[in-house]
């Protein structure tokens, strides 16, 4: 083991240095517009009564929202990988479907879904009591995050939780909910607090959702007040105001994160044996059909909604054939739309790999005091795209302005956490004893990492590619403060052609974003989840 | 329950040392081609535009002596729509074959942050602004950071639609959009707090909208009403969303019966067929107009004024109108204006944002 010291140290190093230049220094850019008027213009901005107002309605909504998607997500996991449902790869991509919207539409197609005189409203009467509002906010945001909470836990129980021991406390005579709250959920801690943390920082920095589904209940967050002082940053004084609010995202995640990170005390434990069929024994198809019906009802309803609204010649018209149009589509596509569509695939495509490549030395520096750069990668994404724009142009925009590089920066900045946390909550057991097998067998360190970390570590590294790429493809804020001359990405060019006002026109935008995202992504995650590995395979049989 | 405790184990886990050399080569490689292949082309902007500076071209007054050609690149930070962008920019381009015109394009809030960051690197990379409502450049201008100089074309516009160092090209002005089945006849601002509209008005938010803080100006300056306005709308249960698009897609909707919004907005949805029409309030448009000036920063001054020279001129005006906007020109055709025209009080208005905005937001949050 002595040799092995420096290697993780020069990984530690690596890793470090990383965080530092792409996460660390625009923060420290964006902390200095905040406080360069002093600590007392800070103290003014934060203490009025609408900032406060603001900071408490994000933290809560964040809490509330972090707590019921992991809550789902822990749910539908659970279900999904442990139990052999009829129809369960449908199931996953139903569940994983939300992710391809992009989320500034997301709180859009809910209003066209069930808000007054949406879908619901029109054909059955019946409307979302609340839908504008922090009800509503707090139920979108839960349906957008869940899908992250659930790659996240169901990751981390494909690759480390044993099932033997599951096994064990059935047969002693557990219940099947006695099995989960004593075994089950405490060896997924870690996952569950990765999944806690980003689905909070996901709340709090989100900024579509709470400012079209909250202004009309005069309910602001941090983001919408940060937004509405970036729109005035013409003047200085409000430019500051709203680095001081970014700031304050900052330090509520540093605070929120800092501290489940410190109780994120992982124990060592290998897997005993090869997962099996611990879940439900019966039942399965109600549970099944209930899980999709849910689907249905928060995700296909609402892109359904949102295609009829792209279809349909003009707002307020029925949404029925003698109203089709493609037009709403064609003005969308135009010429410059391949050009984006390129440069938005380069960037995704780079963007997930480069996530995925410093969790590869994330990995390989892990040890005690990765946990706080785990913290640190988080902050990047509790920043809102256009504050982050604005760390990532006040940082690199000498060296790096208006090029792809600059934009790709703030990405791997904003989606770093994605990856992370999705590989964290698997890594931190890995199957040691097979590690030390294959060693022992005479495989050296790059095929033991070949043969068994990496068949164990495919499913989380594939959805934190994933969740990158996709991320990344509808990525809109950063995108259209960053870009330069003739390197416009995808959503930028369809924002430009029409300002995001027209609801048609934004839900054929929508459309597009979501097929380009379909087309691209589907077909990775079906390679990805459809060749499951040998021991995920066996447990499904019955 | 017992979990089966197990040492770390550093072999396993740990890549090979080569492998996070690889990987640090492949990051330094992907930042590297990103950067590589997409300054090449835009590097020009950079460099191309030093050779064409005429060193006399700051103190050239245009108007007189005839001055060489513009040439070389220049970059134009906008808010406008992009047709209306691509409409003026061919007709200029046509005009000035010597000179490269780079778009920049982005809602209001994104391009005043853009800028908020060039700032703190030195100068405003971009050589001219266009913006979509006078509240931002008055803040450059008051700056010193806009070019102040004469454009011949700007000699016949309004004093109330223009100031020192920018100049409106275009009106936006906002009106009343009501649903095809709500009950036709004249209305006024005033009577949208009618009770036949009982929660179901829509505002959009000055706090989102450049143009909604226009009107917030306009009323708590310049009309007799002043913040009564908004209380009597709050008093009847009127609800305030982020956008006049979405007070127009409301009242289409039918969530609204009657809204706050913008002619274009409400033109557009009326020619696509959407059961609203738009109604020009009896007591007047609240006209807000969309300005243009050149960065002093600038190091082609010269081709920079020449674009803003054609923005102003016939043909640029005729291109906007082409657009769907109500041009400064009245002679370059264009949607006409259907009643009356008030205009808010801007000079009153800058430097009180913030507080125009606070004694709002008292009465409809956000």
């Amino acid at each position: 083991m002595v040799e092995a010291l420096p290697v993780r140290r020069v990984a530690w190093l690596t890793a470090a240095g990383l965080v530092a230049a792409i996460i660390g220094w625009p923060m420290i850019r964006l902390f200095g517009v905040a406080f360069e008027r002093g600590i007392g213009t800070v103290l003014e901005t934060l203490t009025g009564p609408q900032a406060t107002a603001a900071i408490w309605n994000s933290l809560w909504t964040g809490a509330i929202v972090a707590v019921l998607a992991v809550a789902s997500g822990t749910g539908a996991a659970l279900l999904t990988e442990r139990s052999a449902l009829p129809g369960r790869r449908w199931l996953r991509a139903g569940l994983l479907l939300p992710l391809l919207v992009p989320p500034f539409v997301t709180a859009f197609g809910w209003a066209r879904a069930f808000g007054p005189r949406g879908l619901t409203d029109q054909v059955l009467g019946v409307a979302l009591p609340g839908m504008y509002g922090p009800l509503g906010i707090v139920v979108v945001l839960v349906v957008a995050a869940t899908p992250i909470s659930y790659l996240i836990v169901a990751g981390a129980l494909a690759s480390r939780v044993e099932p033997d021991l599951e096994r064990a406390a059935r047969a002693s005579g557990a219940t099947w909910p006695e099995a989960l709250w004593t075994i089950t959920l405490p060896l997924l801690r870690p996952a569950l607090l990765s999944a806690l943390v980003v689905a909070f920082v996901f709340a709090i920095n989100a900024f579509g959702v709470p400012a079209v589904l909250g202004t009309p209940a005069g309910f602001a967050t941090i983001t919408t007040r940060l937004y509405q002082d970036l729109a005035l940053s013409a003047d200085p004084t409000a430019f500051v105001r709203a680095t001081t609010m970014a700031a304050t995202l900052v330090v509520v995640a540093l605070v929120v994160v800092g501290s489940a990170d410190a109780l994120f005390v992982g124990r060592g434990a290998a897997r005993t044996a090869l997962p099996s069929g611990s879940g439900l024994t019966r039942g399965r198809r109600a549970v099944a059909a209930g899980l999709g019906a849910v689907i249905v009802l928060t995700t296909l309803l609402p892109l359904v909604a949102l295609v009829l609204s792209a279809l349909t010649r003009a707002t307020g018209l029925d949404p029925v054939p003698a109203n089709w149009t493609l037009d709403n589509f064609a003005s969308a596509l135009d010429s410059r739309f391949l050009g984006g569509l390129a440069h938005s695939l380069v960037l995704a495509v780079a963007a997930a790999t480069v996530v995925l490549v410093l969790g590869a030395i994330g990995v390989a520096a892990r040890h005690g005091r990765s946990r706080a750069l785990g913290t640190a990668i988080t902050l990047g994404f509790a920043v809102p795209g256009s504050a982050l724009a604005v760390a990532v142009l006040l940082a690199y925009g000498g060296w790096l302005r208006d090029t792809l590089a600059i934009i790709l920066v703030a990405y791997v900045a904003k989606f770093w956490a994605l990856g992370h946390r999705q590989l964290a909550g698997s890594v931190e057991r890995l199957p040691g004893d097979q590690v030390r097998a294959a060693r022992a067998s005479g495989a050296g360190a790059v095929d033991a990492f070949r043969s068994v970390v990496v068949p164990t570590l495919r499913p989380s590294v594939i959805a934190a590619w994933l969740v990158v790429f996709v991320f990344a493809l509808h990525e809109l804020t950063m995108s259209s403060l960053l870009y330069g001359p003739g390197n416009a990405t995808l959503a930028v060019i369809v924002l430009n052609v029409q300002q995001l006002g027209d609801p048609t026109i934004t839900a054929a935008m929508a459309v597009l974003l979501v097929g380009v995202v379909a087309i691209a992504a589907v077909p990775l995650a079906i390679a990805g989840f459809g060749r499951e590995p040998a021991n995920l395979r066996e447990r499904v049989s019955p | 329950m017992s979990v089966v405790p197990s040492r770390p184990t550093a072999r396993g886990r740990r890549p090979h040392p080569r492998v996070t050399t690889a990987v640090l080569a492949t990051i330094a490689l992907l930042v590297w081609a990103c950067a590589g292949s997409e300054a090449t082309p835009s590097s020009p902007s950079a460099t191309a535009v030093g050779p064409s500076v005429e060193p006399s071209s700051p103190e050239a007054t245009p108007t007189a002596t005839p001055v060489p050609a513009p040439s070389g690149t220049i970059r134009l930070y906008t808010s406008v729509t992009q047709a209306t962008v691509d409409a003026v920019i061919a007709g200029y381009s046509d005009a000035h074959p010597d000179v490269t015109v780079e778009v920049f394009r982005a809602p209001t809030g994104e391009l005043a942050a853009r800028i908020a960051a060039e700032l703190r690197d030195g100068r405003i990379l971009g050589d001219v602004l266009w913006l979509t409502d006078p509240l931002s450049v008055q803040a450059y201008a008051a700056q010193d950071l806009l070019r102040t100089w004469e454009p011949t074309e700007a000699s016949g516009i309004d004093p109330a639609y223009r100031g020192e160092s920018y100049w409106g090209t275009r009106f936006l002005n906002m009106v009343i959009v009501r649903g095809s089945d709500v009950a036709a006849g004249p209305l006024s601002w005033s009577g949208l707090a009618d009770p036949a509209y009982r929660d179901a008005a829509a505002i959009p938010d000055p706090g989102f909208a450049g143009s909604a803080f226009g009107a917030l100006g306009y009323f708590a300056l310049s009309s007799s009403t002043g913040l009564d306005f908004y209380t009597s709308l709050k008093a009847n249960g009127t609800v305030q969303v982020r956008t006049p698009d979405e007070v127009t897609a409301g009242v289409a909707e039918g969530r609204f019966k009657v809204g706050m919004t913008l002619d274009n907005s409400a033109r557009t949805a009326v020619t696509k067929g959407s059961p609203v029409t738009m109604v020009w309030p009896t007591d007047g448009a609240i006209a807000m107009y969309s300005p243009v000036g050149v960065v002093d920063a600038t190091a082609n001054a010269p081709a920079a004024e020449s674009l803003v020279e054609y923005v102003l001129s016939e043909p640029g005006q005729v291109a906007i109108a082409g657009t769907g906007w109500q041009p400064i020109r009245p002679s370059a055709g264009g949607p006409p204006p259907e009643g009356p025209q008030v205009y808010p009080d801007w000079q009153g208005a800058f430097g009180r944002q913030a507080e125009l905005l606070d004694s709002y937001r008292a009465i409809f949050g956000g």
